[in-house]
């Protein structure tokens, strides 16, 4: 029972990492019809900003994420503006190039601004015996609660705003069909700018919640991008919600894997369920079958 | 002189064995020292980058199909073939036939996953395949020897041709020209039209009468062997494979060499590959050898701003500069008999 607990709230930490990165990849996936594969850099590049100023100004921790988070809505922004939005004729597969290259920029700029050196980066509330409680034998510390809840807070915020607000109906409806929407007066391209904004905020939370596992170094975020992928594969890419699920979902079942089945072969046991599971249901869990005019 | 140049200009072999005579002559520039000995090193990369992503050209550009595991084959070629050679025993030429088999049977995998599975969906299970081949070579030691790498020899060819590194470059070059012929035979063949019709519907290819399912496995099977041919190649002749070369990273790259020199085109694959990887290297890392990153900016920027501006690809830039070229020309004409007529009125 401790280990199962201990086990749950470990996939619910990473579970909200995964979800927050690929809520932001279906967002820009919707509305700008582009694969974003710098997700995961985008989120290094600002989490490298926190870092920074956290170890070489000494600022606390709760001083530089909010920080991090306004260059992560700004990067957004930029690249919104001067590289996804210009190349509007072009297609889905040249999107996908702009975003690799956006990738080769950001590991140019990491280490001209910030240098080589990987940084260390802390929890957010320092693990210890008076920052942690037990429940059932199992010791879950404050951190993970905070991690766990603020995600949910702003993923449910995002969810309430998509679906409760003026925005949101834009958002809604940009991403159901941009060229009608435009038609009808939506501001599509404010709407695509929040989305970017949006996503490059969530990949830096991300990738400061995944920070303390490891360190503040280039390719910290390799697999959460892959993984975020195959959460947005498996929950499908039909709607705003499903990839958040299935994110928990791959990262129960990658922890209850390792622990109870194999330990070295855990993710390729986990990529072949979410591949076999594909081949029966082609669409995801929660996706609905595209229909297309001949 | 006219006539020649006439003949070449409709000739895709003379362009492809041109190409390749140009590339043999690098090491022996480099012989004489009028290029460095490392460069002969960088365009063998682009060589064999070039086989690997004319097989994505045929999956991306003629059947509209995506493939994110194409850094896995490459790698799955590479540690292939050394250990059928080294471990098994093998010839170098069966050593490439088992490893080819065992590739083609399971891109024919993918391949029938293909046929439920579309898109991006399709792209991203791709993805999973090539992490799952990442996996294998980072943990099956008896395969890859895992972070340790493995060693390999330059090829001895049909037993008793030695090669050494020249001769392996050249025998890359080969390759390269006689891959460029075969994928020219295969997409002006009844294959590469139907793979055509695929991609641009898939119902009225359907409805047309090609058999959609066996078009789609061929696609995936031509897109597999060639990237298994540039792993084998790259073992031949960088003669060291290690496991974390084979990432998203460098899938991502293949993909943009297509893309950036052009879909549907044989020598854009070529140029495709020359900017995305031949640029960086030969020029923008010396340019800014002082600053890190400044180079990886620069060769960012430049696969973005090609894409923007050219998102058919690189290699229509030719034909559209010889048409800036003759319509500046005409303009040019125009005003001279413009001037002319104006001149010949002031006479009156």
């Amino acid at each position: 029972m401790n280990v199962f607990l201990q086990l749950l709230f470990r996939s619910l930490e990473t579970g909200s990492v995964y979800a927050l990165a690929s809520l932001g990849i279906i967002l820009i996936y919707r509305t700008s019809k582009a694969t974003n594969f710098a997700q995961g850099s985008i989120g290094t590049l600002n989490a490298f900003v926190a870092a920074s100023l956290l170890v070489k100004w000494g600022w606390s921790i709760w001083a530089v994420v909010p920080i991090a988070m306004v260059t992560a809505v700004i990067t957004g922004i930029v690249i919104d503006t001067f590289f996804i939005r210009p190349a509007n004729r072009v297609g889905a597969v040249g999107k996908q190039i702009i975003t690799l290259g956006l990738i080769i920029v950001i590991l140019g700029i990491i280490p001209w601004i910030f240098g080589v050196e990987p940084i260390p980066m802390p929890q957010f509330i320092p693990f210890s015996s008076e920052t942690s409680f037990e429940i059932f034998g199992a010791t879950i510390g404050y951190n993970s609660f905070f991690i766990i809840g603020l995600s949910l807070l702003l993923m449910g915020g995002a969810f309430a705003f998509i679906q409760f607000t003026d925005w949101g109906l834009a958002i809604r409806v940009t991403a159901s069909n941009e060229i009608t929407s435009r038609l009808m007066g939506v501001p599509t391209k404010n709407v695509t700018m929040i989305s970017w904004a949006t996503a490059a905020a969530f990949g830096t939370l991300s990738a400061i919640i995944i920070a303390p596992q490891t360190q503040v170094d280039i390719n910290m975020m390799s697999s959460v991008q892959v993984n975020a992928f195959f959460a947005c594969v498996l929950g499908g890419f039909q709607t705003f919600y499903g990839p958040v699920i299935a994110a928990y979902i791959i990262a129960f079942s990658k922890n209850m894997v390792s622990y109870y089945v194999t330990s070295t072969w855990n993710t390729v046991v986990v990529y072949l369920i979410i591949l076999i599971f594909l081949f029966f249901k082609p669409v995801g869990l929660v996706g609905k079958k595209l229909t297309r005019k001949v | 002189m006219k006539n020649l140049y006439l003949k070449y200009k409709d000739n895709l072999y003379a362009k492809f064995s041109l190409l390749g005579v140009a590339l043999i002559l690098i090491p022996i520039l480099s012989e004489i020292d009028v290029l460095n000995y490392s460069t002969v090193s960088l365009v063998a990369y682009i060589v064999i980058f070039t086989i690997v992503a004319m097989g994505l050209n045929i999956l991306l550009g003629f059947s509209g199909l995506m493939s994110l595991a194409t850094a896995g084959f490459v790698g799955f070629g590479a540690y292939g073939v050394v250990y059928f050679s080294n471990v098994t025993g093998l010839p170098y030429e069966l050593a490439i036939v088992a490893t080819m088999i065992i590739a083609a049977i399971i891109g024919l995998f993918i391949g029938l996953f293909s046929l439920k599975v579309e898109g991006v969906y399709l792209a991203i299970s791709t993805l999973a395949v090539g992490e799952i081949f990442g996996e294998v070579f980072r943990r099956v030691t008896w395969f890859t020897n895992a972070f340790g790498g493995v060693h390999f020899e330059y090829p001895t060819l049909l037993g008793f041709i030695h090669l050494n590194r020249v001769w392996t470059y050249i025998f890359l070059v080969v390759m390269m020209v006689v891959m460029m012929i075969v994928m020219h035979h295969i997409t002006t063949s009844k294959t590469g039209r139907a793979l055509m019709a695929m991609s641009r519907s898939k119902s009225s290819a359907q409805a047309m009468g090609v058999n959609v399912s066996q078009y789609k496995l061929t696609a995936f099977l031509i897109a597999t062997l060639y990237a298994t041919l540039g792993g084998v190649l790259y073992a031949s002749f960088y003669r060291y494979v290690q496991p974390l070369d084979w990432n998203l990273m460098l899938t991502l790259l293949i993909l943009a060499m297509v893309v950036v020199g052009g879909m549907k085109s044989i020598l854009g694959t070529f140029l495709g590959a020359v900017i995305i990887y031949g640029v960086p290297k030969l020029w923008l890392e010396d340019l800014f050898s002082g600053i890190d990153g400044v180079a990886y900016i620069f060769s960012g920027v430049l696969i973005i701003v090609v894409v923007m501006f050219y998102p058919a690809g690189l290699i229509h830039l030719f034909d559209d500069a010889k048409k800036w070229y003759y319509q500046w020309r005409v303009k040019k004409k125009q005003a001279k008999e413009e001037l002319i007529e104006q001149g010949g009125e002031q006479d009156e």
